[in-house]
């Protein structure tokens, strides 16, 4: 189709000269990596008190959580960030939405991309959590009491970490998927790898160069994540343990 | 010790606990049995708040267990219980399912805790195992474990529920060897079991129960010699002669 | 505290369904084609035939390994170059919609090839062994007996990815193609009433998707009945 490829075009100087196209690219990576891992933790956090708070005895605490999980499931992200970015400094207590308003930029996105991803995925852990908490032999919460444990002691001690070793698997695929979802974000203005990406098809005019390189860095991500979780999954095995019989 | 009163317990409409009494004094073991179904595990674990119950009161060492201000973990910590299937933590060692509770219950320094555990494993035979996980076990050894761990706690009373035994014969006499001295030593006892060898050798009462109700309460050579209802004598046939 | 003023969407209205025809139609495009490629990569990733089991492991990994995003672009980059190439498509031709078409197409198989996968792997093995036992050949096992049972099991889970599918179509708002969302934003913008455009879309989304993955746990409580 008399494409012209120039891959050295990634080791040119950018327009203002101090750096190289290439050195865009690693810092969209950069931020695509603080993002998903700041927003992961987040996802972690609150996705487990809710997993938690879907299996309680009591009955309104569980439906607050049930609830919480099909919001989150049942907007596209793309609505979610557009809200937590446009939407909600303007509906905020004023003190706090001008406040909002005159971070810098990029604090802006950033902050609106990691929360919007977090709280996104915090319902996908939550249900992991709850499959999981529910999986465990009702006995277990039995013997958790009986010894003296408290409910929360029994949650803490006893169901949330065995529940978490059973969904290592199915938590991986939530961790890779968090990656994945971050290019979202570059529909608000975020330099993540995506949005460097499109940016340097509209500098360099180089598109295949530019997306097989922004591709390739993703596919490395997903394979060093990958990596990572299967040493996590081997670390969290109990020995001895076989599935899980009621 | 535990006292129970005319407690009933409701699943929606269906009855599952009819009018239940009985009494077990410090020092005693009583043996509940009866088929599968007759409440005898639900029973159980009303006398340590496991399960609600809707009527009646369960009294254990003077602390009502329904009442509205009974402090349950304070309570539950006082009586040690073991499972049928164990309920071991499968995540944590040997070791640390013996000391967990201990500390975070009783508030025991970590090493104070492990002298006890390692001391009480010993006593059920599996000191070599102690940093073990539970799947890595045998289930009579599982089995002993479970019971050290309720031990650790230094109960006042035990509770065993064993309705239908998953150990083989084997596992079952070492288990049985272990729950035998601590009758003897004077543990208040009381075990949901079909091992008929253990009710006879150490029980002093046996309560039979069917479809919710106690159906007889009678002194351990009673209850074997004659037992006075025909719901019992069928169950005792069809025991003996398996 | 805000001023909400809702006046700008009812005139809208005619627009913003214009709008829903396009997300309804990607999404409609992209789960047929997406289940019938998605079938045939599943069948080539469990023939056993290993050229053809690479091809499909290697197809199904890549695409689950991209973000969305990246896919989108990538097709609305190839997908006009192609088209003018071989169907000989003037270069001023809008081709956005199909280019969102095939993009969500190949991507959503690599999806339904795995649900697929699953589906024909919960068929217990003494199903095929009978069908052979009957005298039927690979292609009648599959046809005739795996396959009906495997749908039947998968039915819920298919749904289940359409929905998440439709809900992913506001992504072609990268090409600024005008699709449900598309339109929502643009009207915002035009009118200056962005926060009540996006919170109508937001609200108009989870009736949608929450009514219908209701519609498809109910489904799957019958089906497992």
């Amino acid at each position: 189709m008399g494409y012209h490829w120039d891959w050295a075009v990634l080791f040119r100087a950018v327009p203002t000269g101090e750096t190289t196209y290439l050195a865009w690219m690693l810092s969209g990576l950069q931020m695509t990596v603080m993002l998903s891992l700041s927003a992961w933790a987040m996802a972690l956090v609150v996705g487990s008190l809710m997993g938690v708070l879907r299996t309680v005895p009591n009955r309104w605490l569980a439906r607050l959580a049930a609830g919480y999980v099909e919001v989150f499931r049942n907007i596209p992200l793309l609505v979610q960030l557009f809200i937590w970015y446009f939407v909600l400094p303007e509906l905020l207590p004023p003190a706090l939405g001008t406040g909002f308003k005159q971070m810098h930029p990029v604090a802006q996105q950033f902050l609106a991309s990691m929360v919007c991803l977090g709280f996104f995925t915090s319902a996908r852990v939550c249900e992991q959590v709850r499959a999981g908490i529910q999986s465990l032999p009702r006995g277990q919460m039995h013997a958790a009491l009986a010894l003296g444990l408290t409910l929360p002691q029994a949650y803490r001690h006893v169901l949330v970490p065995m529940a978490f070793r059973l969904i290592v698997p199915p938590l991986t695929s939530e961790f890779l998927n968090i990656f994945k979802n971050s290019a979202v974000c570059s529909t608000i203005g975020l330099l993540e790898l995506a949005a460097q990406g499109r940016q340097l098809v509209d500098y360099t005019a180089q598109p295949y160069e530019s997306f097989i390189a922004v591709t390739l860095l993703y596919l490395m991500l997903n394979a060093i994540v990958m990596l990572g979780m299967r040493q996590v999954e081997k670390r969290a095995r109990v020995p001895g343990y076989i599935g899980s019989g009621k | 010790m535990i006292s129970i009163r005319r407690v009933s317990k409701f699943y929606g409409d269906f009855q599952v606990l009819a009018d239940c009494s009985t009494e077990v004094k410090k020092g005693e073991v009583v043996v509940i049995c009866g088929p599968s179904g007759s409440g005898k595990s639900t029973l159980i674990k009303c006398v340590n708040g496991l399960e609600p119950f809707q009527s009646g009161e369960i009294v254990v060492d003077d602390v009502s267990v329904g009442g509205p201000k009974t402090d349950l973990p304070k309570l539950r910590s006082r009586v040690g219980m073991v499972f049928q299937h164990f309920e071991l933590f499968p995540h944590m060692t040997i070791a640390e399912n013996l000391i967990i509770a201990q500390t975070r219950v009783l508030g025991r320094r970590p090493n104070e805790a492990m002298d006890k555990g390692l001391k009480l494993l010993e006593r059920v035979g599996l000191t070599a195992h102690a940093e073990k996980y539970p799947g890595e076990l045998s289930g009579g050894q599982q089995q002993r474990v479970a019971i050290a761990r309720a031990l650790s706690m230094n109960p006042i009373c035990m509770l065993f529920d064993e309705r239908t035994s998953a150990l083989d014969p084997e596992m079952i006499n070492e288990v049985l060897e272990v729950m035998v001295k601590l009758a003897q030593e004077g543990m208040t006892m009381m075990v949901v079991t079909h091992e008929m060898e253990f009710a006879r050798k150490v029980a002093r009462r046996v309560v039979f129960m069917d479809e919710g109700r106690i159906v007889e309460d009678a002194r351990t050579e009673e209850f074997f010699g004659a037992p006075r209802s025909e719901r019992a004598q069928q169950f005792l046939s069809k025991i003996l002669h398996h | 505290m805000y001023d909400f003023d809702w006046s700008s969407i009812p005139g809208a209205l005619p627009f913003l369904w214009e709008g829903m025809k396009i997300s309804l139609e990607i999404t409609l495009v992209a789960v047929i084609v997406g289940i019938l490629w998605g079938t045939l990569l599943a069948l080539m990733r469990l023939s056993g035939i290993s050229p053809l089991a690479y091809f499909a492991a290697g197809y199904v990994n890549l695409f689950r390994s991209i973000p969305l995003v990246m896919v989108l672009l990538w097709f609305f980059l190839i997908v006009p170059q192609f088209m003018q190439a071989v169907l000989g498509l003037a270069p001023t031709a809008d081709t956005r919609l199909v280019s969102a078409m095939m993009g969500f197409a190949l991507f959503e198989s690599a999806y339904y090839a795995e649900i697929i996968r699953a589906g024909i792997q919960s068929v217990p093995k003494g199903q095929v062994a009978a069908a052979y036992a009957l005298g039927m050949t690979y292609g009648q096992a599959m046809r005739l007996v795996v396959l009906p049972q495997a749908f039947r099991n998968m039915l819920p889970l298919l749904l289940t990815q359409a929905i998440i599918l439709f809900q992913d179509t506001s992504l072609v708002y990268v090409s600024a193609l005008a699709d449900f969302f598309g339109a929502a934003y643009k009207v915002g913008d035009r009118d200056g009433r962005l926060v009540e455009l996006l919170l109508f879309a937001g609200a108009v989304y989870f009736v949608l998707c929450y009514g219908a993955s209701y519609a498809v746990k109910r489904l799957q409580r019958r089906v497992s009945a």
